[in-house]
């Protein structure tokens, strides 16, 4: 198949990327990106362990041809510590146990993202809500919920903080 | 699994896409969200030579309603934008509930309201690997001659299994279509077949612009029912959508429900529109309806769950959705519609 030239902007970097037309965007970032992160779980689009953002929107990666999101930011895993620094809902997730094998936590940390980007005062049968696209063996969600919530109250003391501090 | 190869063709208008898609015929497939197109092709249920990646067209894009022409959606609408549309639960609730409950909030981003009107139909016996299809020696609709769901039988049962298409089809929805010949409109209704092989009536080149919704079907109490093993992420093994406008006396004023994921085709309980309207609420009358939602549904052994169970479902889903809307002000059409 002949490959095409196809530009890419994943975690804030611009790549050029010669690559077959049928590849998915799931196989680029973790081929010819190393980005290995985003995970293939089922494969048909119904567990949600590569969900990445697409322009901050989650979307799963294993049903996206990597050609049709070329004007589009897409963030990774990789993308979510700024400056040496874990986004919050990763530190959460290290902190109430949301982990435990880690094989789904990238999709999870990626939809809670964005989640708490919308909405940083979710309720639990908002977060259930907002996660029921993503698929955990381990957890039984519990710790999940829990980390979600966590993130969220550290995201609200967070910006408290920055208002404080800039008046 | 890995995917077939095949040429990507990304058109930037209606016009172009359609000359593509003629061009090419059987040989080109559109792709939008790519949710049920991808895991497809990775099945090797399909083999296009040219994919059509229309998610460039702007014109596809975006929800406009007024009083005058009522809704339009445009085809690569998302069901998250639907859902999130701030008039959905005041105008037509029954769409509403209905694209909620489609897959989870990840395919539902991703998911347009074109592409779940012309979702390809399901059956256990299809869609599986290439492989696991093989060691059978395939079926009716995929490389083979023999219907596992109703052997010598030759049509193919695979169901429709999209959740906002019986929505639609209680509020009269239209679906505008562009094609070599121009633009047509036709009834939603139409559109579909009941025939797992061939299921939507979509000639050659044609593309679904736009979804139309009528102002006379607004402020209709609605809401849709969905049966599934979990309560995310899994296509319906059956559903029930009613759309019901009451007036201020109690009395039915017009009616419809429609099934999805028991036949191969979306399907209107016809009976139920003539024999609710000018009705006032009785148990028996439900009843009588929810019979006949049980007599338009074929449930076979396509699915996930026994036929028995999911015509059942069918039953009782109908009645709930009909004692709910009738006796509450859920789908709080009144206020508006008098």
């Amino acid at each position: 198949m002949t490959k095409e030239l196809i530009r890419l902007k994943v975690n804030g970097e611009t790549h050029e990327l010669a690559i077959a037309p049928n590849k998915l965007l799931l196989d680029v970032l973790r081929e010819d990106l190393g980005l290995t992160g985003s995970k293939r779980g089922c494969d048909d689009s119904s567990c949600g362990c590569c969900t990445v953002l697409i322009d901050g929107m989650p979307m799963l990666s294993c049903v996206a041809l990597a050609t049709s999101y070329q004007d589009a930011e897409i963030t990774t895993v990789e993308g979510l510590a700024r400056d040496g620094e874990l986004d919050p809902v990763q530190e959460a997730f290290m902190s109430w146990g949301g982990a435990q094998c880690g094989f789904c936590t990238p999709g999870f940390l990626m939809t809670t993202h964005a989640l708490l980007e919308k909405n940083p005062d979710p309720t639990l049968d908002q977060v259930r809500e907002a996660l029921a696209s993503n698929i955990c063996r381990c957890t039984g969600y519990t710790q999940i919920y829990e980390s979600v919530l966590a993130a969220a109250q550290k995201i609200r003391e967070k910006r408290k903080n920055e208002i404080a501090i800039s008046k | 699994m890995t995917m077939p190869g095949f040429r990507v063709i990304r058109p930037s208008s209606v016009d172009e896409a359609v000359r593509v898609l003629a061009d090419n015929g059987p040989e080109a497939m559109v792709i939008a969200g790519g949710t049920d197109v991808v895991p497809n092709l990775q099945m090797r249920l399909f083999a296009p030579r040219v994919l059509v990646d229309i998610k460039g067209i702007g014109e596809l894009r975006g929800i406009t309603c007024n009083d005058r022409v009522g809704l339009r959606m445009g085809a690569l609408t998302t069901l998250t934008e639907i859902a999130e549309w701030k008039f959905v639960e005041r105008c037509f609730p029954v769409l509403g509930s209905a694209v909620r409950s489609v897959a989870g909030p990840l395919q539902r981003n991703m998911g347009t309201i074109g592409g779940n009107l012309c979702l390809e139909t399901r059956c256990l016996w299809y869609n599986q690997s290439e492989f696991w299809r093989q060691s059978l020696g395939g079926c009716l609709k995929k490389q083979g001659d023999v219907c596992h769901v109703a052997p010598g039988g030759q049509r193919c049962w695979a169901v429709w299994s999209g959740d906002s298409a019986p929505a639609l089809l209680t509020v009269e929805a239209e679906l505008e279509i562009a094609g070599p010949g121009g633009r047509r409109r036709i009834p939603l209704a139409e559109f579909y077949r009941n025939d797992g092989m061939n299921r939507i009536a979509l000639g050659r080149g044609e593309l679904v612009v736009a979804v139309h919704v009528p102002v006379s079907s607004a402020f209709r109490r609605g809401v849709y029912r969905k049966l599934r093993v979990r309560d995310s992420i899994d296509y319906p093994l059956a559903g029930v959508a009613v759309a019901m406008k009451v007036d201020g006396q109690g009395i039915c004023r017009a009616a419809r429900v429609a099934l999805a994921a028991v036949n191969p085709a979306p399907q209107l309980v016809h009976a139920a529109a003539e024999r609710l309207e000018g009705k006032r609420y009785s148990a028996e009358l439900v009843e009588e309806i929810a019979h006949e939602a049980i007599r338009t549904a074929k449930p076979l052994t396509t699915s996930a769950s026994t036929p028995v169970y999911r015509r059942d479902m069918v039953r009782l889903f109908t009645r709930r959705a009909l004692e709910e809307l009738w006796q509450t002000r859920r789908g709080n059409g009144e206020k508006r519609a008098g």
